[in-house]
């Protein structure tokens, strides 16, 4: 499969070794969520596919609670996977990172409710460490 | 003073490893059983640990990634899964161990009854990982724990025979009344104690946490070279005080005081209250490695924000994580669990989780795409492929032994 970037040739990407099960990054370069699975553009199930027909393009990445059943087969219920659109991802290299920020997101609502339920109550929840360097985990990139 | 400084997270990372509380009694077991015989294990154990370290923290350096989310990646949720699950049972048996650890410590100092001091133990952890500065905490810990030089120094001061010693190191079994299997369980379990995974997750997650770029690739080995082999250090004196002092009449080794034994007649009272304050700080070090780890591995396998360099808000799950961990510890604790036994069972999960976790460490250290220039020379993937080889035996070795042994009894 191929993807065009910027200003380049095609890049290839193998799903399995480049998408499936690296970490996303928002646009903050803050983790919200590892690609689960992924959504492609329809392929009509049971009929002849005609010979001039484009191939099947990557619509969206998946996150949720795919990972029990890519082990033990399945498919979990669409309502419960939560989509973050192919057009969102601003680069693919050793993380995925994507060119919006996370509370634009719906990956991280448990992350949110934890936030402001439980952990944000307790006292110095809400502390920054002092002196800290201001870490951004947004290095490396390809 | 700073150099010291930043080695601490590599001296902080080996005191887990090599002398938390399952170790301290393990080591003083082995010396009082077998003298200097297995220490050929620990330094295999600290050369295996030293190469993965080595890449774990490079790879961290160079890319930003830490341990765990380069094992989904690299081996997909299947096999991933059951690493995380063999690791975080061992963290957890470990984390609750130590907890256990810090309140016998305490014990002897005031003769209070150890699970008097578990809650406050634990409460303390929590308060460093809630509020303290990652640097912080490694400095304290890490060169606190230093105080466990004790036990080379009471070595030295017991006078012993040191060409028996020497002798020792040689033998493969130094009693006759020990049998070869348990001989071996315990080579396993040294082994296993040096290599444990946890050590590779803290190690490369502190990478990320401090910051390294590829400007602390020297920092990053010089922790790995200074920090591991002073952990194995350790371990060989403790193995040594209990050969000289405990070996000889048939003290077989049951608690913590008995390993403090050899210690306190060498050097009094002073060396003795220096080795209590070792053992405090590297029990409560262990545990917030642990603690840490624990975090650290569920959240890097899931994608959730994590760091202590994050305001705890900020990094939500993996703080409840954290808490709800230390809660269960504690519960464990409370049903009077020796800690010391709960650390026996985790060389169980070791077996799985060791080669699961090297081998993807092996592979991305490798990957150009990760680290550019600095992948890995022939020699240390040769010595990589070495230890892979030597894990995968331990690891096929490791549940036989412990069920033939009836776990070394």
């Amino acid at each position: 499969m191929t993807t065009a970037s910027d200003d380049q040739s095609p890049r290839w990407l193998d799903v399995h070794l480049h998408l499936l099960d690296r970490q996303v990054l928002d646009v903050h370069g803050v983790p919200i969520a590892v690609v689960d699975d992924l959504e492609l553009s329809e392929v009509p199930a049971g009929q002849e596919i005609p010979r001039d027909t484009s191939p099947p393009v990557i619509t969206a990445l998946l996150s949720g609670p795919a990972l029990a059943t890519r082990i033990f087969g399945g498919r979990p219920p669409e309502s419960r996977m939560v989509r973050t659109p192919w057009i969102a991802v601003r680069e693919v290299g050793v993380v995925i990172k994507l060119s919006v920020g996370r509370d634009t997101q719906d990956l991280s609502w448990t992350e949110r409710w934890v936030r402001d339920h439980v952990i944000g109550r307790i006292p110095g929840g809400r502390h920054t460490p002092k002196g800290e360097h201001a870490q951004s985990n947004d290095r490396g990139g390809s | 003073m700073k150099r010291i400084f930043g080695l601490a997270l590599g001296i902080l990372t080996a005191i887990g490893g090599f002398v938390d509380i399952g170790d301290l009694v393990t080591n003083a077991v082995v010396g009082s059983r077998f003298g200097l015989s297995l220490a050929w294990t620990v330094v295999v154990g600290v050369i295996g640990i030293c190469v993965f370290a080595q890449m774990s923290g490079r790879v961290a350096a160079v890319s930003g990634r830490a341990t765990f989310e380069l094992i989904r990646e690299r081996l997909g949720p299947r096999l991933a899964v059951m690493n995380l699950g063999a690791s975080f049972l061992i963290n957890l048996m470990t984390l609750t161990a130590e907890i256990g650890g810090v309140a016998l410590a305490l014990q002897l100092v005031s003769s209070v009854n150890y699970l008097l001091w578990v809650p406050f133990a634990a409460i303390a952890v929590w308060l460093v990982i809630w509020r303290v500065k990652f640097q912080i905490m490694e400095n304290v810990a890490g060169l606190v724990g230093l105080c466990l030089i004790g036990f080379a120094v009471g070595l030295f001061l017991l006078g012993p025979d040191w060409g028996q010693l020497g002798r020792q190191v040689l033998q493969e079994v130094s009693t006759s009344t020990e049998k070869a299997s348990t001989y071996w369980f315990y080579a396993v379990a040294l082994f296993g104690a040096a290599m444990t995974p946890y050590e590779v997750f803290f190690f490369s997650s502190g990478a990320v946490e401090e910051g390294w770029t590829t400007k602390d690739l020297a920092e990053s080995r010089a922790n790995v070279l200074v920090g591991f082999p002073l952990g194995g250090l350790l371990s060989l004196a403790i193995a040594g005080c209990a050969a000289v002092v405990l070996l000889p009449q048939l003290i077989g080794v049951t608690a913590l005081s008995q390993v403090m034994l050899p210690v306190a007649m060498a050097g009094g009272k002073l060396l003795l209250a220096l080795i209590i304050l070792g053992i405090v700080a590297a029990t409560a070090g262990a545990a917030l490695e642990t603690t840490l780890s624990a975090g650290y591995t569920i959240a890097q396998f899931l994608g959730w924000p994590w760091g202590k360099f994050r305001a705890p808000a900020q990094a939500a799950r993996f703080h409840l994580l954290m808490i709800i961990c230390l809660l269960v510890g504690i519960g464990t604790l409370m049903t009077g669990v020796d800690p010391i036994q709960v650390t026996e069972f985790s060389v169980v999960f070791s077996a799985v989780a060791l080669p699961l976790t090297y081998l993807p460490i092996l592979i991305v250290a490798n990957d150009p795409e990760y680290m550019g220039e600095h992948v890995n020379g022939r020699v240390l993937n040769g010595a990589g492929l070495v230890y892979l080889v030597i894990i995968l035996a331990a690891a096929i070795a490791a549940i036989p032994l412990m069920i033939i042994t009836g776990a070394g009894q």
